[in-house]
């Protein structure tokens, strides 16, 4: 589904990923843990393309190739559902448009599915009651919650999610890792990126360490967490 | 057209509307200028048209000519011509004396002066001084004509006139649209920058260039035509209130004034997808 072959990605003369290759399956679920600065953001910016790699190939799914056209990018990106650790939701904007928007971008689904789709992917984050409420008068937890909805909302492939507890207290927090893990159990491949061990321990997939840029140690799988789960952030 | 589209333009119209009539009042600005050399060209095109379509040839007979061959030529002549009209030797004079006026003028003329003449009212596709002069040549070779005057120097500075007014009016045409879709294109790329953050979150969502343009470009033909209209009305206003009082000036014909119309929102439409596409190809991730 995912593969790095030897991926070297430079920001002017610093090194930000060494040479790295790794593979992610269909439905798998692989954390990529380390402290700031060792590489976690690059990679999931070169799996969405914001960023090109210096050296290496990346496939995700079908899309193979280093510079995409602004046609396959836009194409590729509407088959992944990104979390960012600020949401970056858009605030003139109720959460039911916010989630809305993604399934009128993917441009696969009639108007009369819009509305139902929306809904559905608000209820399984728990949101459908702050459907009309806009960003700023929900907590962090929930914006970060619709972020999810809108990343879901089109039953993508795989769920990118960077350092998604990043801006959450420790409830919100594990609150957002159980409804990963959940999204994940339904069949979604889920990669995450954390400087959090507990929340790369909470989420239970396969973890790959990063440091400097460099994948380091061999690859762990956490084990499944208690219910209630042990992540905590903020 | 989607009318999810028509929705964001509204809404972008609604939450940006120091912009949006910073936009209109600028275009209805320069468009009322257009608007106003259009209605100046029109009615000098009209005006000239009303001066042009009074050309003619004037065909002077010899004395000897007998009124068959008169008939003959005047036959003749509007076959080939136009509608030809027989002047006799009294109705010119009589025309001359209305024209002097003056008796004591007239009775100075010992005997009537004026030859008898063949006046020519050309068709419209030869009332050009080419056509005129050519006209008159082969006039003149008919036995029966004495002379023939067609006023060449008057009809070649009528033909200068008309074809200056076309220049001008493409000049001005040209400079116009220039100054629409600058405006248009600097405030429509300063309508992405200030909707930057959006924008760059609809491309990380996967949307298409034509996705995140479509609004902008709506919402810029929106405006443009309020503005286009805007521009009509005080054109109208000034004709009625102003012009109308000094001068006889009519105002624009139905196919010019939609002619304007759909120009303006045509220069919108390529002056909006042109911005936003140069702005999209720099914005985001």
């Amino acid at each position: 589904m995912i593969t790095f072959e030897q991926v070297t990605k430079r920001y002017g003369g610093r090194l930000a990923l060494d040479s790295v290759s790794w593979h992610m399956d269909e439905g798998e679920c692989v954390v990529f843990a380390g402290p700031s600065g060792s590489g976690k953001t690059t990679v999931l910016r070169l799996i969405t393309h914001e960023i090109a790699p210096s050296s290496g190939s990346i496939t995700v799914g079908t899309i193979r190739g280093a510079h995409l056209s602004r046609t396959r990018r836009a194409l590729l990106r509407r088959t992944l559902g990104t979390v960012y650790e600020d949401f970056r939701l858009l605030n003139d904007r109720t959460v039911f448009e916010n989630v809305a928007l993604a399934v009128r971008i993917a441009g696969r689904f009639a108007d009369t599915e819009v509305l139902p789709r929306t809904l559905y992917a608000l209820e399984e984050v728990g949101l459908q009651q702050a459907q009309a409420a806009y960003p700023a008068e929900l907590s962090a937890g929930e914006r970060q919650r619709a972020a999810i909805a809108r990343a879901i909302v089109n039953r993508p492939a795989v769920v990118l999610a960077d350092e998604p507890t990043g801006a959450l207290e420790p409830e919100s927090a594990r609150e957002v890792v159980a409804l990963l893990r959940r999204i994940h159990a339904e069949g979604v491949a889920l990669l995450v990126g954390t400087t959090r061990e507990e929340v790369a321990r909470a989420i239970g997939g396969r973890i790959l360490r990063l440091a400097d840029g460099r994948l380091v140690g061999g690859p762990e799988t956490a084990p499944a967490p208690a219910p209630g789960g042990a992540a905590s952030g903020g | 057209m989607h009318v999810y589209h028509l929705r964001e333009a509204w809404r972008s119209f609604r939450h940006h509307q120091g912009l949006a009539w910073t936009m209109m009042l600028s275009l209805t600005a320069t468009l009322l200028l257009c608007g106003v050399f259009l209605l100046l060209t029109h009615n000098a095109r009209t005006a000239v048209r009303l001066i042009g379509d009074r050309r003619e040839i004037v065909v002077y007979l010899r004395d000897e000519v007998t009124a068959e061959q008169r008939d003959a030529l005047v036959a003749k002549l509007g076959e080939l011509y136009g509608p030809t009209e027989y002047v006799s030797r009294e109705a010119a004079w009589d025309e001359f004396s209305q024209q002097v006026g003056d008796p004591q003028l007239l009775q100075a003329v010992d005997q009537n002066p004026l030859p008898a003449s063949l006046r020519v009212r050309l068709r419209p596709e030869l009332l050009n001084y080419p056509a005129m002069e050519q006209a008159a040549g082969q006039i003149g070779a008919f036995p029966e004509v004495e002379d023939v005057r067609f006023g060449g120097e008057w009809v070649r500075r009528l033909d200068q006139l008309q074809a200056g007014l076309l220049r001008a009016a493409l000049v001005v045409g040209v400079v116009v649209a220039l100054a629409v879709l600058l405006i248009l294109y600097n405030l429509i790329r300063l309508a992405v920058a200030t909707r930057r953050r959006e924008v760059e979150i609809m491309l990380r969502l996967g949307a298409s260039d034509r996705f995140i343009a479509a609004p902008f470009v709506i919402e810029a033909m929106g405006e443009t035509l309020v503005s286009a209209l805007l521009a009509l009305g005080l054109l109208l206003a000034i004709e009625r209130l102003f012009w109308h009082q000094v001068v006889n000036v009519t105002f624009l014909p139905a196919t010019w004034a939609a002619g304007f119309l759909g120009g303006a929102v045509l220069l919108a439409w390529a002056a909006a997808s042109l911005a936003v596409a140069r702005t999209l190809r720099t914005a985001g991730p």
